[in-house]
């Protein structure tokens, strides 16, 4: 476990060290990445200017949603890059190396590219879930402190895991693009607000089909009380082991299927 | 003009034989209407922000994202992506305007996008109830308006795409163009609702031109005369940053040079 | 037991049917219909540890498939496949330990790092030790000369630099089966001599061999089974001496005569053999099968019409064999 792990981190390291050749790149990506959040985000925030709350969300719990995702997908950026990139991969039978070596095919899959805008995503959405506990009233203990970092992995867990399940669905379309996942990830963004606002058909999308509630309303709404779903947010380590071994069983199904394009 | 018209097909084209691709990005984008719909619904529920109220926020909204769909998805990744691999040399040899040419693929696209727009806006009104029109003058000023929006959008993905000549990925020169504009534009919210010292900026820089002007026409927010001149400002900028767009590709062709492509 | 065993292996591809258009494209939403190519058809193939075996066959034959099959990369339609007791897609990190993969058509270099830091991140990742690593690196070394090309980057590498490179990484964990599919496509004499020697060496060493290659010089070099596949099915499995005895026993003689002769006359002379006439009246070809007549006999025939000033027996290489059952022309089982 610990060499896996190890061996994966190494595996990004290479890249990133070849990508940051680039630095100029490096800057840009960043800010385009911390702008896209900021951009949301000023938006909310003229909003509240406006109004105090939203469906009695303040502003600063709603901050808290818009950290939880932006961060989730600094995660993904920085670390998983290489799920976006999976079409590719089988588009051009790149594959074909990964599966004869003993190293699992997803995790070499995963750790093949390097998002540099992860920086900008993981700097806006932390500086925005630190703001976020500072300004909300929390009722801080141990026990709350425990659960809430729980919480907080089990929704990085259901991001990333929704996400790669939605890439490895290549396996079964055509074409060298992931546009169901793009289409899936702009899914994800509805979860910058709380879910209240959202008509039933929605409320499930986001709660059951694609759990993407769980990545930032139900842990958010458990930690401040706000929403009154707080006992659901209790459910998101579970949700987010749930992701991930449904994703990691998508992708080995799909693997199956891999024909290994050319000669 | 032939060599224009035959980018225009081709890239007509391009968007029918990839349109399972081209639609689900369509689809993606719908999302992002759907959230702001969900926001707004909710903040102007029984009451008015700013005068805002949501029978006018709902044709302000779809007009500020049909603005957002159209003249997205084509030429500036395609030209970003042949100025990074080099291959822009090819189209620098060939007897076209190299600025025009992108406009004419621009446009190709946009037939392919205003189809999907009109499903779009066949959906909303069906949902949501229909949308009460604006006087005629209005009406015909909005349309200008609307029109205008094409070469002033694809004049900021141009000149962002110019900026290729100068780094290796594009992805972080679009999307910071993409924020400014998301903001600056109006496209999320009117600009008068806005902090004041950010109204201010907005009003000063072009990218309202792309959303807001043609939402506020239509939703009655301006009278004739004032339509008439953000119109006006509208042409102005649109003259402004061709020509600037041209000094830009001089300066950024020199680039080529010193890097040998 | 072999040490790959393959029974009865099928891979079928299924290729959607595109209709042109757009009313083709919204058809194909609904009913999806689809072309079954069989690409490998039925294929029983034992390898024996230390064995060096030949895959030919023309373009499109199943020969990459077969290849991809073995090393699990591909999931069988049909039948199975063993390599050391091991099903190769269903144990991928067992069997990866045990063999090694080459596809000359593609690298496993990565693009961005140097080919030193390629191979040493294939180390971390089989566990090899620093010692068995240094070693076989040197070996490496001496037979490919790999020291000028470890520094550059994987991008920056001709193809023949390229391809040393990919042989070792292909072999720096040490397999025990190796497949090779076209290890020497595109390479000038000089590297394809030194890849020949390689796997030379490798075969002494008892390791055993798949090879595919469109150059036969590669097989005769290395190899001493050749196994032909054609239309997914194998049609010749035996030793190349085999491959001759049965497909080639047709010899031409070519004579030139120090008088004019009749033709009619020589072929009265020579049931079952045929005569053909060459580019003067002094000169012509016999052909004749080795196993109904020996050479001897035939000289020994034309000798009563004329004094002989020269003559040569062509032997077909196996160039010339293996092109003729790929067309159809030699049918084989």
């Amino acid at each position: 476990m610990l060499r896996t792990i190890r061996l994966y981190l190494r595996l990004l390291g290479t890249h990133l060290r070849a990508s940051l050749e680039y630095e100029a790149d490096f800057w840009l990506m960043a800010l385009g990445a911390a702008m896209t959040q900021v951009a949301g985000f000023v938006f909310i925030a003229a909003v509240f200017l406006r109004v105090p709350d939203i469906n009695g969300w303040t502003f600063w719990t709603v901050a808290l949603l818009f950290g939880m995702v932006g961060f989730s997908e600094g995660v993904i950026n920085l670390f998983f890059e290489g799920m976006w990139w999976l079409a590719d991969l089988k588009h051009n039978g790149e594959l074909d190396y990964l599966l004869v070596r003993p190293y699992p095919v997803a995790l070499q899959a995963l750790s093949s590219q390097v998002g540099l805008n992860g920086l900008g995503n993981l700097l806006t959405g932390g500086a925005l879930i630190v703001a976020g506990l500072v300004n909300t009233d929390i009722d801080w203990s141990p026990a709350t402190a425990v659960v809430a970092v729980l919480l907080f992995l089990g929704a990085m867990a259901a991001r990333v895991g929704i996400m790669l399940a939605c890439n490895a669905t290549t396996f079964w379309l055509e074409g060298p693009t992931s546009m169901f996942a793009f289409a899936v990830h702009q899914v994800g963004d509805l979860a910058r607000y709380p879910l209240a606002i959202y008509p039933v058909v929605l409320k499930g999308l986001l709660g059951v089909v694609l759990p993407f509630a769980f990545v930032s309303f139900f842990p958010v709404s458990w930690l401040t009380g706000e929403g009154g779903t707080g006992w659901l947010g209790l459910l998101t380590p579970l949700v987010g082991v749930y992701c991930v071994v449904l994703a990691a069983w998508v992708f080995r199904r799909g693997l199956t299927r891999y024909e290994s394009a050319g000669n | 003009m032939r060599p224009y018209l035959a980018l225009t097909r081709a890239m007509l084209r391009s968007a029918l034989r990839y349109r399972i691709t081209f639609l689900m990005g369509m689809f993606g984008m719908f999302f992002q209407l759907i959230a702001l719909f969900a926001v707004w619904r909710v903040l102007l529920d029984e009451r008015e922000i700013g005068g805002f109220g949501w029978a006018e926020m709902r044709p302000y909204l779809l007009i500020g994202f049909t603005c957002g769909m159209i003249v997205s998805s084509f030429t500036d990744w395609r030209m970003a992506y042949r100025i990074v691999e080099g291959t822009v040399s090819l189209d620098l040899v060939k007897p076209v305007d190299y600025q025009f040419a992108r406009f004419a693929e621009i446009v190709g696209g946009i037939a392919a996008e205003v189809g999907v727009a009109v499903v779009l806006w066949a959906g909303v009104l069906v949902f949501t109830g229909p949308i009460a029109l604006p006087p005629p003058e209005l009406l015909a000023l909005f349309a200008l308006s609307m029109l205008l929006v094409v070469p002033l959008k694809f004049l900021f993905s141009y000149v962002a795409g110019l900026g290729c000549f100068w780094t290796h990925h594009y992805n972080g020169i679009r999307w910071t163009q993409q924020a400014v504009v998301a903001v600056l534009s109006g496209m999320m919210i009117p600009l008068a609702l806005l902090p004041s010292w950010l109204a201010t900026t907005a009003a000063w820089l072009p990218f309202a031109g792309v959303a807001s002007t043609p939402g506020l026409i239509f939703i009655g927010r301006v009278d004739a005369a004032e339509a008439a001149r953000l119109v006006a400002v509208q042409a102005f900028w649109i003259v402004v940053l061709w020509l600037g767009a041209r000094l830009a590709f001089r300066g950024a062709v020199k680039q080529l040079t010193v890097h040998g492509g | 037991m072999a040490l790959v065993e393959a029974r009865g292996l099928t891979k079928v591809f299924r290729r959607p049917d595109k209709a042109p258009g757009l009313k083709g494209a919204l058809r194909q939403l609904v009913v999806r219909r689809f072309t079954e190519k069989v690409a490998v058809d039925h294929v029983d193939l034992a390898i024996d540890a230390g064995e060096a075996v030949a895959y030919v066959g023309p373009n499109g034959a199943g020969k990459s498939t077969t290849v991809k099959l073995l090393s699990g990369i591909l999931v069988p339609t049909a039948g199975e496949v063993r390599v050391g007791g091991v099903e190769p897609h269903r144990d991928r990190i067992a069997n990866a330990h045990r063999i090694g993969v080459l596809f000359g058509q593609r690298t496993q270099l990565w693009w961005d790092l140097p080919v030193a830091d390629s191979l040493d991140v294939l180390r971390d990742m089989y566990g090899i030790d620093r010692a068995t690593y240094t070693r076989r690196l040197k070996r490496f070394d001496e037979v490919l000369e790999l020291g000028e090309i470890l520094p550059s980057l994987g991008r920056r590498l001709s193809l023949g630099q390229r391809m040393r490179a990919d042989l070792a990484a292909a072999l720096i964990h040490g397999p025990e089966v190796v497949y090779l599919d076209e290890p020497t496509i595109g390479l000038d004499i000089a590297v394809k001599d030194r890849v020949r020697g390689f796997l030379r060496s490798l075969r002494d060493e008892g390791t055993t061999i798949m090879l595919t290659s469109h150059d036969l010089r590669d097989i005769e070099d290395v190899c001493r089974r050749l196994v032909i596949i054609d239309g997914g099915r194998i049609i010749f499995d035996g030793a190349l001496t085999a491959l001759k005895d049965e497909f080639a026993r047709e010899r031409i003689l070519h004579v030139e005569t120090a008088a004019d002769v009749p033709l009619a006359a020589v072929q009265a002379s020579l049931a079952g053999a045929t005569v053909t006439a060459g580019d003067s009246p002094r000169r012509f070809s016999v052909r004749f099968n080795r196993f109904a007549m020996t050479a001897g006999q035939v000289v020994a025939a034309l000798a009563g019409h004329a004094e002989l000033v020269d003559f040569h027996v062509d032997e077909p290489s196996i160039e010339d064999v293996v092109r003729r059952v790929y067309s159809g022309e030699l049918m084989a089982r």
